[in-house]
C-alpha cells in the first residue's frame, strides 16, 4: 500500500524537481533562436551542429563533413558549403532531445521551463483559493444562518457562470498578465474549496473536540487554525490536489487561447498553440506539453485516489 | 413530484439573478466608455459622443442595469457594438450550432462513459477491467483541445479522411439537403470527439466505481438468488443505483463542457457561442459578451435543474430529503 503509494507520487515528484531544476536541466535558454531558418522544425533525437558564423551568428547545420576547402552540410533541407576562413570558430555539436518549434528553438529546453511556468501559476492560484475558500468555508459555517445562506449562495452564483468565460471577461478587463492569470485562477477555484471546508466544518462544529478545545478558552482564529484545521487538513489537501490538477488544465487551455501570460513567458497551454500552427508539418510542437500535462493530471488523480484510501481504509476494497 | 420541481425551480430565481448581476457588474469594470476608447484618429469626439449617445452607454450606472434588466426580461439584448446586429439574433444562429455540438458530445460521453463503465464493473479484476481503467484515466486527463489537435493531426493531416475546420465546405449551398447534412456530419466529428472523449473517460471511471459497489451489495445477491438473469441484474438492478450520482455528475460537468466548448470551438472554428463569446471578448463588445456569458450560465443552471429533477424523478429519497 504505501510502496504502491510512494509509486504514484513519482511523477508528481519528477515534474516538480524538473519545474524548480529548469535553469540547470534545459541544455539552453527557453528563448533562444539560435539560427531561425536551419533549426526550423527539426524532428526529435536530430543530431545537429552549430557552426559560429561572425560576431553574433549562428547556423545550425545537419550531416557536417569537414573537407580540404572548408565545410559541407545541410541547411534547411539545402545542401551548403562555407571555406574555413568564414567560420569564427570551431563547430559545436547540438542534440536535439524534443526537437525544435517553427522558430528554432529547442523543446527541451522550453519543457521544463513551460512546468515551471504552468505548475507555478496553478500552485499560486490554488494558494489563494485555499485562504479564500477556509476562510468563507469557515464564516459560513461559524457565522450564523444569515451568513451561512449568503455566502453560499454567492458561492452558487460564481459556480454557475463557466469559470472560462468568467476569466474571458477578465482579461479583457485588464490586458493579459501573469498576476491578473493567477488572481483569477483563484478567484474562480475557491467555490468548491469552500463547499468542502463549510460541509466538514459544520460537521466538526458540535464535536467532543470543538467543545473540548473551547473549553479552554481560545480565541476563534486560534481554535479554528489550531484545532480544526488539522482535523480537516486531509480532505482539504486531497480537494486542493485535485483543484491543482483541474487549474494545470484551465490554464493551459487560457494560453492555448493566447490570453495566458505574455510572451517572454513559456507556458504548457502556449507551447501547444505554437504546435498547432506547425501541426501539418511537425506533431512534435504540441505533442510534448500534451503529453506532460496529461501525464501531470494522472498522476496528481491516482495520487489522491492513494491518498483518499489511507484516510478512509474501508473502501480499500 | 410535482411540489419538489415548483420548489426547485423557484429556488433556482435568485441564481439567475444573482449571475444576472454580477456579469453585469463585471463587464462594467472595463474601464472608459466603450466609445471613448474607440476615439482615435478615424474616430472623432463628436462620433464618439453620438455613438455612446445611440448605443446608451453616456448614462449612468443604475439607469444602464435597469434599462438593461427591463429590455433584458423582454427579451432584447442590445445591439453588438462590433457587429451592429442584434444580439438575440447573433446568439440565434450561434445556439443551435452549440447544441448541434455539446449535446452529441454529451450522448456520446454518456454512452461511452456509461457502456465501459458497466463493462468494467461486470469484468471486476479482468483485463478489461485494467484496460478501461487505464485508457479512461488517460483520457479523463487530457486537454480536450489537445486531443483535438491529435485527431486533426492523425484523421485529418495524415489520413485526409476528415476536414479539420469550419461546419460546411465552401462549397455547401450547391449541395442538395441530404449532401449538406452529411457534409456538416462530416466537419461535426472531429470537434465532437475532441469534446466527448475526455468526458466519457470520467463517466466510465465512475460508473465503474458505482457499478460496483452495486453489484456488491446484499439486494443484488438476493436477486441473483430469485434467478434473475445476468441482464436483467447488470440493467434493472445495478444500473439503476449506479446511474443516479451519473445524473448529478452530468449537472456538474456542465459548466466544464459550455467552458470547454470555448476551445474547441476556436480550434476547429465552430461557428458557435463559445466562439462568439471568444470573439465578443477579443473585441471588447459588452452588449454581446454580456448575452454569451448569460446564456451561456443560464445552460448550466438549467442543466443543473434538469439534473435535480432527473434524479429526484429517479430516486424518491432525494425528494423525501429536500421537502
Amino acid at each position: 500500500m504505501t510502496r504502491r503509494g510512494a509509486a504514484r507520487a513519482v511523477v508528481p515528484g519528477a515534474a516538480l524537481l524538473a519545474a524548480l531544476a529548469a535553469p540547470w536541466l534545459a541544455p539552453r535558454p527557453p528563448g533562444l533562436q539560435e539560427d531561425p531558418a536551419g533549426a526550423r522544425l527539426l524532428p526529435p533525437l536530430t543530431r545537429a551542429a552549430a557552426i559560429p558564423i561572425g560576431e553574433h551568428s549562428t547556423w545550425i547545420v545537419r550531416s557536417l563533413e569537414r573537407t580540404r576547402e572548408g565545410w559541407t552540410f545541410v541547411r534547411a533541407g539545402r545542401p551548403g558549403f562555407l571555406p574555413h576562413e568564414r567560420i569564427a570558430g570551431p563547430p559545436e555539436a547540438r542534440f536535439y532531445l524534443l526537437g525544435t518549434d517553427a522558430l528554432g528553438r529547442d523543446l527541451a529546453s522550453r519543457l521544463p521551463y513551460a512546468l515551471r511556468h504552468s505548475g507555478g501559476v496553478a500552485a499560486l492560484a490554488v494558494a489563494l483559493a485555499l485562504v479564500i475558500g477556509i476562510a468563507v468555508g469557515a464564516g459560513a459555517a461559524f457565522g450564523g444562518r444569515i451568513w451561512d445562506a449568503a455566502l453560499m449562495r454567492s458561492v452558487d452564483v460564481l459556480m454557475s457562470i463557466p469559470r472560462l468565460l468568467l476569466f474571458l471577461i477578465c482579461a479583457t478587463l485588464l490586458g493579459p498578465s501573469t498576476l491578473l492569470l493567477i488572481l483569477v485562477l483563484g478567484a474562480t477555484t475557491w467555490t468548491g474549496l469552500a463547499r468542502v471546508a463549510r460541509a466538514q466544518l459544520m460537521a466538526l462544529r458540535t464535536s467532543d473536540l470543538a467543545l473540548a478545545a473551547r473549553a479552554v478558552g481560545p480565541s476563534f482564529a486560534r481554535l479554528l487554525v489550531g484545532h480544526l484545521l488539522p482535523q480537516i487538513a486531509p480532505v482539504i489537501a486531497v480537494t486542493a490536489a485535485l483543484r491543482f490538477a483541474d487549474t494545470i488544465l484551465l490554464e493551459s487551455g487560457l494560453a492555448f487561447l493566447g490570453l495566458g501570460s505574455p510572451p517572454p513567458a513559456v507556458s504548457l497551454g502556449g507551447m501547444i498553440a505554437a504546435g498547432r500552427e506547425a501541426l501539418s508539418e511537425a506533431w512534435w510542437v504540441a505533442a510534448w506539453p500534451g503529453l506532460a500535462i496529461a501525464a501531470l493530471v494522472v498522476a496528481l488523480r491516482s495520487m489522491t485516489a492513494g491518498l483518499l484510501r489511507v484516510n478512509d481504509p474501508p473502501s480499500l476494497q | 413530484m410535482i411540489g419538489f420541481a415548483v420548489r426547485r425551480i423557484i429556488s433556482a430565481l435568485p441564481l439567475v439573478v444573482g449571475v444576472l448581476t454580477l456579469v453585469f457588474l463585471l463587464v462594467q469594470l472595463v474601464p472608459g466608455d466603450p466609445f471613448r476608447r474607440a476615439e482615435g484618429p478615424d474616430v472623432s469626439r463628436e462620433a464618439a459622443d453620438r455613438l455612446g449617445e445611440a448605443f446608451g452607454t453616456d448614462r449612468p450606472l443604475p439607469e444602464r442595469y435597469l434599462s438593461w434588466l427591463a429590455n433584458f426580461l423582454g427579451g432584447d439584448l442590445g445591439t453588438s457594438y462590433s457587429l451592429r446586429r442584434p444580439v438575440t439574433v447573433l446568439l440565434k444562429e450561434a445556439i443551435g450550432n452549440t447544441m448541434l455540438l455539446a449535446g452529441l458530445a454529451i450522448a456520446l460521453q454518456f454512452l461511452l462513459g456509461t457502456g465501459a463503465g458497466i463493462a468494467a464493473a461486470r469484468l471486476h479484476g479482468s483485463a478489461i477491467d485494467r484496460a478501461v481503467g487505464g485508457a479512461a484515466g488517460i483520457l479523463y486527463a487530457l486537454p480536450s483541445y489537445w486531443l483535438g489537435l491529435l485527431l486533426t493531426w492523425t484523421l485529418s493531416v495524415r489520413l485526409g479522411w476528415l476536414p479539420a475546420s469550419q461546419m460546411h465546405a465552401i462549397d455547401a449551398h450547391d449541395f442538395g439537403p441530404l449532401q449538406r447534412a452529411l457534409d456538416a456530419l462530416r466537419h461535426l466529428v472531429l470537434p465532437c470527439l475532441s469534446l466527448a472523449l475526455p468526458a466519457a473517460g470520467g463517466i466510465a471511471l465512475y460508473v465503474r466505481d458505482e457499478m460496483r459497489a452495486a453489484l456488491g451489495r446484499g439486494f443484488v445477491q438476493g436477486v441473483r438468488a430469485r434467478g434473475v438473469g445476468e441482464a436483467g441484474v447488470i440493467l434493472r438492478h445495478g444500473l439503476s443505483n449506479a446511474l443516479l450520482p451519473v445524473v448529478n455528475l452530468l449537472g456538474l460537468a456542465l459548466p466544464g463542457l459550455v467552458g470547454g466548448s470555448v476551445v474547441i470551438e476556436v480550434l476547429f472554428a465552430w461557428p458557435g457561442m463559445g466562439r462568439l463569446a471568444y470573439q465578443a471578448v477579443l473585441a471588447q463588445d459588452e452588449p454581446l459578451v454580456l448575452g454569451c456569458v448569460w446564456i451561456a450560465s443560464l445552460m448550466v443552471i438549467g442543466g443543473n435543474l434538469l439534473a435535480d429533477l432527473l434524479s429526484a424523478a429517479l430516486d424518491p429519497r432525494v425528494r423525501e430529503v429536500v421537502s
